[in-house]
């Protein structure tokens, strides 16, 4: 991994800024121009070399027709091949319908998990101190569990046969045909019912925790005063609380969707390592061509895309964090 | 209550009642209580009855695994699930693949991101809120877009199969998220704290380590936990860049282990190892409980 550090912007960035007028320092560090830029060097030099330089090839890839094959065996054979692949990849219908899926699934999944994670973490704050204690306790332990895990746990509570979920429904409604239904031969059924379960559930702990330590920071004067003013429970919550909150929301909501867009391990273990084509989303996608089937150009094309969608739904949270960071200092 | 806000929307408005009254409930009406408390307790059932079944699972013996029915509470209790785990023989490498490549990734990661880190929150220069955004942004790359051509630059630095590469390649999740948050812990601090150390007679490293250390202490700890669970639970990254030299880590190994027909059945064992597995971590939660959740809104705090 040779880290050449005139070639990327961010070295670019470094060497142009060591002229920079001397700027304010102050407390342990004071004096010495070059201290900032020593210091996050070794940053810099990590993220160049574990990920420029892997997102340059991941562009180099993608305009050449590499597989397992010609990349290892017969390197003779891979050659340039313009944007042929992306043609190839982009005129599949299927990938547009796994990009389709993941979008609706992705909007299920941030709606669910914010919504719910918002209700929990208000109900938090109404229950006596032991409750509390015993949901927190048990949250713990549900973040705790490896996302492979749980796909495998869902997979047996969700079995057709001795399923815990269909002998739930049994004892409900004492029709024994419930009792052997099967969740997963229907995709739609398996990913959106039993994956969004999967995945809100292991979600949860990280909104319900988060999203109550953040109404904590709610001063209680302010809705005091809102109450004084005559602001019903809802206004309250819509215009004081939510305005204090927002950077948390902002921020687990926009983690919510990367996390829920390129979701991979849940489904990849709830259907047992070999998700069946009605279960692709993006990520599983990427990894059918890219690893299983070792298209190693064709899942960089996939790379690129999914790349790009994400970034265009982020490019809005990432113009309010620059506001942000404007106002620094 | 008369003078309502004439801003508010109709849909507001008609829902105001059931919210007022669970406003006035905290704390006064012992009733409302009774209800959150039971709503509370329902809520923790349904979550923890996934966890529930994972360990009642690993005590169930093969006639309880194989009933038509569900078995809620095992009729006898057996540990031939965990011998069974033991006595594979893929088991502690793995086990001892994850600990290294974790700790190496943890703290290295905090290292380099907490220097990093005292930068972005101590000195103004240039590049610095390019940098910023760049970490913000490099914590949105999906590491699995980037496999491939992570194993195929691994494979050229020759460092695929290698414990080393894999934790490398961690950095990528660690450090910027790393630097995001300490960075808004160490802005907390103000500056006077060391300048006065120094007025002290601390000299610049002895201020390092006597006020800007201790008191960034939390938020190192809420970040190599999290970094920690990250790390330990990684799959896809590991999978792909260890495969080629035969070595595993828990993850994989647990992943596989199911995929053999002979053990396909046996749920007990393979539980077994998912909780085996998932132990550490949440020995690690258990300790640092407080730290956790308190470290949750950190990193959106604007500094």
């Amino acid at each position: 991994m040779s880290v050449t550090t005139n070639e990327t912007p961010v070295a670019v960035e470094e060497t142009a800024a060591a002229a920079a007028p001397p700027p304010r320092r102050r407390g342990f560090l004071a004096g010495g121009h070059y201290i900032p830029y020593a210091m996050i060097l070794p940053a810099v030099a990590a993220l160049v070399g574990v990920l420029a330089y892997p997102l340059y090839q991941l562009f180099d890839l993608s305009f050449q027709n590499i597989n397992r094959y010609s990349y290892l065996v017969n390197p003779a054979l891979s050659k340039y091949i313009g944007f042929e692949g992306y043609g190839k990849v982009l005129g599949d219908d299927q990938f547009w319908e796994v990009v389709l899926r993941s979008i609706w699934f992705t909007l299920e999944l941030v709606v669910l998990s914010m919504v719910l994670g918002m209700l929990f973490a208000l109900l938090l704050n109404r229950v006596s101190g032991w409750v509390k204690v015993i949901c927190i306790t048990v949250m713990m332990f549900v973040w705790a569990i490896p996302a492979l895990v749980t796909g495998t746990i869902f997979r047996w509570l969700f079995a057709s046969n001795g399923g815990v979920v269909d002998y739930i429904g049994y004892l409900f409604t004492g029709d024994e045909k419930t009792k052997h239904y099967d969740w997963f031969a229907d995709p739609t059924v398996g990913l959106y019912v039993v994956g969004a379960a999967v995945i809100v559930w292991g979600a949860l702990p990280f909104l319900v925790l988060g999203l109550n330590a953040a109404l904590t920071q709610v001063p209680k004067e302010l809705l005091e005063a809102a109450k004084l003013d005559g602001a019903t429970g809802l206004q309250a919550f819509r215009h004081v609380v939510i305005p204090v909150i927002k950077p948390f929301l902002m921020i687990s909501a926009a983690l919510s969707f990367i996390w829920d867009f390129q979701v991979f391990a849940q489904i990849f273990s709830l259907r047992n390592t070999s998700p069946e084509p009605g279960y692709w989303t993006i990520g599983t996608y990427l990894f059918q061509k890219g690893i299983v089937a070792s298209k190693y150009s064709d899942s960089s094309v996939i790379s690129i895309a999914m790349i790009l969608l994400m970034l265009a739904v982020l490019v809005f949270y990432i113009r309010q964090m620059l506001k942000i960071g404007a106002q620094d200092r | 209550m008369t003078t309502v806000d004439t801003t508010a929307t109709a849909g507001a408005a008609a829902a105001a009642p059931k919210v007022r009254a669970k406003v006035r409930a905290t704390g006064q009406n012992p009733v409302m209580t009774w209800v959150w408390n039971t709503l509370g307790l329902g809520f923790a059932v349904v979550m923890g009855f996934p966890i529930y079944w994972m360990i009642i699972t690993t005590f169930k013996t093969n006639k309880d695994l194989i009933a038509k029915d569900p078995t809620f509470w095992p009729q006898a209790f057996s540990f031939d699930s965990y011998k069974t785990i033991f006595d594979d023989k893929e088991c502690l490498p793995g086990l001892q693949n994850t600990v290294v490549i974790t700790l190496g990734a943890v703290v290295l990661g905090l290292v380099v991101g907490f220097l990093a880190a005292v930068a972005v929150a101590r000195f103004g220069f240039r590049g610095r809120n390019f940098f910023i955004v760049t970490m913000l942004v490099v914590q949105m790359v999906p590491l699995l877009a980037i496999i491939v051509p992570l194993f195929v630059v691994m494979n050229k630095a020759g460092m695929t199969g290698t414990l080393f590469g894999a934790m490398l390649a961690y950095l990528v999740f660690t450090v910027p998220y790393v630097v995001w948050t300490l960075r808004s812990f160490i802005v907390n601090i103000p500056a006077e704290l060391d300048e006065a150390a120094m007025v002290d007679g601390c000299t610049q490293w002895g201020a390092f380590f006597r006020v800007i250390l201790p008191l960034t202490l939390p938020g190192l700890i809420t970040t190599g936990v999290y970094s920690w669970i990250q790390a330990w639970n990684e799959f896809v990254v590991a999978n792909v860049l260890l495969s080629t030299g035969g070595q595993k880590t828990s993850m994989i190994w647990l992943t596989f282990y199911a995929t053999t027909p002979t053990r396909g059945a046996d749920y007990g064992s393979q539980m077994a190892g998912a909780l085996l597995v998932s132990l550490p971590v949440i020995v690690l939660f258990v300790i640092f409980q407080k730290k956790v959740s308190a470290g949750l809104t950190a990193g959106a705090v604007k500094g």
